[in-house]
């Protein structure tokens, strides 16, 4: 039997389980809820639809980057759930390289996450049809900075997984990581107008800002006001460049660790 | 090497705490060896060492000749283990346990159908064979738990503990269930019930602080020291210097 073969199956399976957790719903709701929300409290609040496309397609896009962020719930346990609550005790005294159920474990999570944020972009679609009668040609390289973006996040969350020790810990970490320290630094970087193109919150921000950056965005929705610092829009080409790297160190490294990693 | 376990000079420490200290067995084919020991000997240790989810501080040990820490997979493909108490996914059905564990062995088809259903009749999880897991009880985990170290009918099982949970009519089956299955399989098991040990193996290694202190057949063992509980308690009061 060949390790793609086991690689097939231990992804089917983990897929599955994705499937029946209560999470996958929850993560569901939560994108469609915020989808809703925009489509209500921005006519709403404001005078109508903005004028623009691009700018709605822009506040839409936050639906598919809340189940991005999402996905850190399906992977904080993919590693350290097998050490925690003992199930590598049966799974891991199996003929199967761990790399092997590592790597199944990544793509079943990815598979999950790239079915919320596809579902996130068929709201997107439906929502600018109606509106508007036309979708900007941007939603296409959103929808695939927003998978890279997916990508990014799981491999620092299989990343934290692996180095703690329970799936709590490791989904907390993730969280903090990217939502609290890497938009403060994130934050800092760009006030002092230092390079930040790195930072994975500045890198999430293509997915919206590919819709014309900041200016063209916040323009749309009245103006900056007075912002004590220039913001500058994200370079989409080096936040490819560094979500990329973040997926594939972050996810060479959880592989590693989960090899090394013994369970006591 | 004809012995189907083979334990060389193995050396265990957990940061600065000896576990296992310069263990050598051998395990020979078709035996039921009993592992006894008191609560930290090392028995644990010495089999999750065997089954790949421990990696020796020095020393070696091999499964049917395959050395565990270079080969893992290979290794792992001759025995059947229950280490500690064993969990599984809450989210699947025993079906789809052993379904899962099964397809990773290569198993698929007819033969893996007709397989899972037999197992699950030798443990009597019929009526539970597709309630999820999350709904079960330690000593139906336990069950399950020696369905799935049979399913690919091994040569070699590696058992810790396995009765552990399990209701007394629970025990007795599972004696049986294992009794017949050493008549023509290896089994190295670790328990802390002699009386258990004695019904299932004619040998038995007794190990304290991760030392081998007597490597004998029960018989030989009980005409030295009146029974095998003596034996036991003789052997493993005496301080380590």
């Amino acid at each position: 039997m060949s390790e793609f073969e086991r690689l097939r199956i231990v992804a089917g399976y983990e897929f599955l389980k994705h499937f029946r957790r209560k999470r996958l719903y929850v993560i569901l709701g939560l994108t469609l809820l915020a989808e809703l929300a925009v489509l209500i409290l921005v006519p709403v609040l404001g005078d109508g639809f903005p004028n623009n496309v691009m700018v709605m397609a822009a506040l839409l896009s936050i639906g598919p980057s809340l189940a991005t962020i999402g996905a850190i719930f399906f992977a904080g346990d993919a590693i350290a759930g097998e050490f925690e609550n003992k199930t590598g005790f049966i799974l891991f005294t199996n003929p199967v390289k761990r790399s092997t159920l590592v790597i199944g474990k990544y793509l079943a999570c990815y598979a999950a996450v790239a079915l919320l944020v596809i579902l996130g972009y068929v709201i997107v679609v439906i929502s600018l049809l109606a509106i508007y009668g036309t979708v900007p040609i941007e939603t296409g390289g959103s929808f695939g900075l927003c998978l890279l973006y997916a990508g990014s996040v799981l491999s620092v969350t299989f990343f934290f997984s692996s180095i703690s020790k329970g799936a709590m810990g490791a989904t907390v970490i993730t969280l903090v990581f990217i939502m609290v320290i890497s938009g403060i630094i994130d934050g800092v970087l760009a006030m002092t107008g230092q390079p930040h193109w790195f930072m994975l919150s500045t890198n999430g921000d293509t997915i919206a800002t590919i819709y014309g950056g900041y200016e063209a965005f916040m323009g749309g929705m009245g103006g900056f006001g007075d912002m004590p610092f220039e913001l500058e829009s994200p370079d989409i080409g080096l936040s490819v460049l560094s979500m990329s790297l973040y997926l594939a160190l972050c996810f060479v490294a959880s592989l590693f660790i989960s090899n090394r990693r013994q369970l006591a | 090497m004809s012995e189907p376990i083979v334990i060389e000079k193995l050396t265990k420490y957990y940061n600065k705490f000896l576990a296992l200290d310069n263990l050598s067995l051998k395990i020979p084919a078709n035996e039921n060896v009993g592992l006894l020991g008191p609560n930290g000997a090392g028995k644990s240790t010495t089999l999750k060492i065997l089954c790949g989810l421990l990696r020796a501080s020095s020393g070696t040990a091999y499964i049917d000749g395959v050395n565990v820490a270079e080969k893992p997979e290979k290794a792992l493909a001759r025995i059947g283990a229950i280490v500690e108490t064993p969990e599984f996914y809450g989210f699947l059905t025993p079906e789809e346990t052993l379904g899962y564990l099964g397809r990773l062995r290569g198993m698929g088809g007819d033969e893996l159908k007709r397989r899972i259903k037999e197992v699950i009749k030798l443990v009597r999880l019929q009526d539970w064979s597709k309630v999820k897991i999350e709904k079960f009880s330690r000593g139906m985990k336990q069950r399950l738990g020696l369905a799935q170290t049979l399913l690919h009918d091994p040569p070699v099982l590696i058992l810790d503990e396995p009765a552990l949970g399990l209701d007394p009519r629970g025990v007795v089956e599972f004696r049986e269930i294992i009794e017949r299955a050493g008549k023509e399989k290896t089994i190295f098991f670790a328990s802390h019930q002699l009386v258990e040990v004695t019904q299932i193996c004619n040998q038995v290694a007794i190990i304290d602080h991760g030392r081998l202190l007597a490597y004998d057949s029960i018989t030989a063992l009980k005409k030295k020291y009146k029974s095998l509980e003596s034996a036991y308690l003789e052997l493993t009061e005496a301080p380590l210097e």
